[in-house]
């Protein structure tokens, strides 16, 4: 991998206009961005709840056969949990992957992030850097273009230190 | 913090036209996370953290992640594009207090 | 590793040789001599000094870094001048007529405000996450049919039975009660086989996989500590009071003025009289040549550091370990490393040798091996604390768990510590920023 050239631009936000309010099935809003809105992506709520928010009564089918989580199972600390997630999908226009939810079952804010792509993307994948605040399952939830829903999770162990850290 | 926003952008040296790209990217933020006072109530706050990034290439946005506060400090983010053409890729990062910072990179074919 | 050794007389004698050879022996055989270090007073930030502010109690709060505990330690610590001897050992008989509780010997045994015990010891139960494997898996010791009063004396005082343990004495320190430790017996005797089978071997810390680490330090889009030090080298070329940069005098940039330089940090210095870390010579150099204070453990002196270090980066740490001066450095900062201090009686050797506890797991943490090398990736990233630390820092920090108190960022205790870590790193290259949890 090669480094470019980052351009470090801190830019005083104008206005954005509208940048893709999308409405998904369930009632959810993506918040304006740029400003912290009442129905935020990220709720203090129980999984059962962020579940129900995001998908309603949709049914989940198991995803082990396309979907690559990447995760450790433990993690040295719950600040910084490296995890990428890959799905076998061709990725036209008529066929690819429109969603990548990552949800941490035990975290007070279970929705961690809602990827969204286009087919210009060429492959379904992402990655971030991720907090669990304890020991517990990490879903990666995939919507694919005509709907269907599928999941894949595992269990991330998080380290407590021996050495008061 | 005065660093808050310096954006890294990384891709591979070589690129042929029709190559799908990986791109990982890494943005300096606190990521506020939700405090609680000696009551273990909620603090009432706009917590600062990043709540979208938006990847946009040849003027076509290709992925965007809406992005909670369970996300990690200076988070790290990659995805990928279909390097049709040489042009900017552009990564832009806004935060819930109007921050908007943005790292682009030119991609050309070798 | 060069030894100079003196030139030799011709004129020989065997008691000229012995001599000759002794003076070869190597850089830390001699016996520590502390007679003349200079007084040194620390140019870190507030924070960092290791000072104590009184309460109107007549006791006194530590001052320290935001969120670290306030506590006065009462043991001893690293400083030499530091008269306090280890706990006394103590010899003690189990009390009779007190019930011991199975159950609350459990809930000791798990409770991180005491030990925990399971930071060392392995005990049954899916609840049991991570325990340790410094100490002796205890999950079948109720077998053994040890005395209760044996048991109760290891726990009060292992020294009487133990006498290099690196248990630390609990009863004598006063970490666990008389009646604590009489539940914790009664819960150890009932520890008996059969084991369950493991269902999971990450539980178990002895086949517990071991972790991976967080990758290319070197990568700005992976170690913040990168990106935050990349950039025009502010730094480097602001005048400071004095009209002057670092740049007015180290020409060509830092990457090209510094190459090779940090490769031979720590070091004694003689202006100063004793040894110095980059950190300890910027917070006297910078304002002596610019003006500008650049006070140990500030974010403008780690990020000077780090710029600094970075220039040497593949270059093989190369300090020197044979001058008079550094060898009696060395001597002191290696008796540093054995010196049993704090509440809990530790020494660094406890947890970071390999005859000890080093690549075992402290709870859920692997610890380090001295041997290995662990200076040459200083300052670092540390991911849960989102900041960048350096190595006095992680000394200061090593002194919650051991019970003790911190000296200053800058001491010449813990430079001499540093340059005797540094020796294992000798002919290993570079690599700064590093990144850790």
């Amino acid at each position: 991998m090669t480094d470019n050239h980052p351009v470090t631009r801190r830019a005083v936000l104008g206005t954005l206009g509208a940048l893709g309010v999308a409405a998904a099935g369930g009632g959810f809003v993506a918040g304006a961005p740029g400003k912290a809105h009442a129905q935020a992506l990220g709720q203090n709520e129980s999984v059962q709840d962020a579940m129900k928010r995001l998908f309603g009564d949709k049914p989940i089918k198991d995803g082990a056969a396309i979907i690559k989580l990447d995760l450790p199972l433990i993690a040295e600390n719950g600040a910084v949990v490296p995890i990428s997630v890959s799905v076998d999908s061709p990725m036209t226009a008529t066929s690819y992957v429109k969603h990548i939810y990552v949800v941490a079952d035990k975290n007070r804010i279970p929705i961690v992030t809602r990827v969204t792509l286009a087919p210009e993307a060429g492959r379904a994948f992402m990655g971030a850097n991720i907090r669990l605040g304890e020991t517990g399952d990490v879903r990666a939830i995939v919507e694919q273009s005509d709907g269907t829903l599928l999941q894949v999770k595992r269990e991330v162990k998080v380290t407590v230190g021996g050495c008061g850290g | 913090m005065s660093d808050i926003g310096k954006v890294r952008l990384r891709i591979p040296s070589s690129i042929r036209p029709g190559d799908v790209v990986q791109v990982r990217s890494l943005v300096i933020h606190p990521m506020e996370r939700i405090e609680r006072d000696a009551q273990g109530k909620i603090v009432q706050k706009n917590y600062n953290y990043i709540n979208k990034v938006i990847v946009t290439y040849l003027g076509k946005t290709v992925a965007t992640f809406d992005t909670t506060q369970s996300v990690a400090e200076n988070p790290f983010f990659s995805f990928t594009f279909k390097a049709t053409d040489p042009g900017q890729l552009k990564v832009q990062f806004l935060d819930t207090t109007g921050g908007r910072y943005e790292g682009t990179v030119e991609i050309k074919f070798s | 590793m060069k030894m100079r050794c003196a030139s030799a007389r011709p004129a020989f004698s065997w008691a000229a040789l012995v001599a000759l050879s002794a003076a070869c022996a190597g850089p830390v055989a001699d016996v520590p001599d502390y007679t003349s270090l200079p007084k040194w007073t620390s140019r870190a930030i507030p924070e960092a000094r290791g000072d104590f502010q009184a309460l109107p109690d007549g006791k006194r709060a530590a001052v320290r870094y935001r969120g670290w505990t306030t506590r006065d330690f009462n043991f001893r610590t690293y400083a030499y001048a530091d008269p306090r001897a280890e706990p006394p050992i103590q010899r003690v008989t189990m009390p009779a007529g007190v019930r011991g509780d199975p159950q609350k010997g459990r809930v000791l045994f798990l409770n991180r405000a005491k030990g925990p015990c399971t930071g060392c010891h392995l005990i049954p139960g899916d609840d049991v996450w991570p325990a340790g494997s410094v100490g002796p898996d205890q999950s079948i010791i109720g077998d053994r049919k040890l005395p209760d009063q044996y048991l109760y004396q290891l726990i009060w005082d292992p020294r009487v039975v133990f006498p290099n343990t690196s248990m630390p004495p609990w009863g004598t320190i006063g970490g666990l009660s008389s009646e604590e430790i009489v539940h914790l017996v009664a819960y150890l005797q009932t520890l008996k086989g059969p084991v369950p089978p493991e269902k999971d071997p990450d539980r178990n810390p002895f086949t517990r996989r071991k972790p991976v680490g967080f990758g290319d330090n070197l990568d700005p889009t992976n170690n913040p500590a990168v990106l935050l030090t990349d950039g025009p080298e502010a730094l480097w070329t602001a005048r400071g009071p004095m009209a002057k940069a670092c740049a007015d005098c180290h020409e060509g940039g830092v990457a090209r003025a510094m190459r090779g330089v940090a490769t031979r940090y720590p070091k004694f210095v003689k202006a100063y009289g004793r040894v110095m870390s980059v950190e300890d010579l910027l917070a006297v150099h910078a304002p002596e040549t610019t003006g500008r204070p650049l006070p140990a453990e500030s974010t403008d002196n780690l990020t000077l550091t780090i710029l600094v270090k970075r220039a040497s980066n593949g270059l093989p740490v190369n300090i020197d370990t044979s001058s008079v001066e550094a060898r009696a450095a060395l001597a002191r900062g290696k008796a540093t490393f054995y010196k049993r201090v704090g509440e809990r009686n530790h020494t660094c050797v406890d947890c970071h040798t390999p005859e000890k506890g080093a690549n075992k797991f402290l709870g859920g943490r692997l610890l380090g091996d001295v041997t290995d090398g662990l200076t040459k990736h200083f300052p670092l990233w540390r991911t849960d604390r989102g900041e960048v630390w350096g190595m006095r820092k992680r000394f200061q920090w090593c002194m919650t768990p051991l019970g003790m108190n911190m000296l200053a960022a800058d001491s010449i205790e813990y430079a001499e510590l540093e340059l005797y870590l540094t020796t294992f790193d000798n002919g290993k290259p570079l690599s700064v920023p590093g990144i850790r949890h």
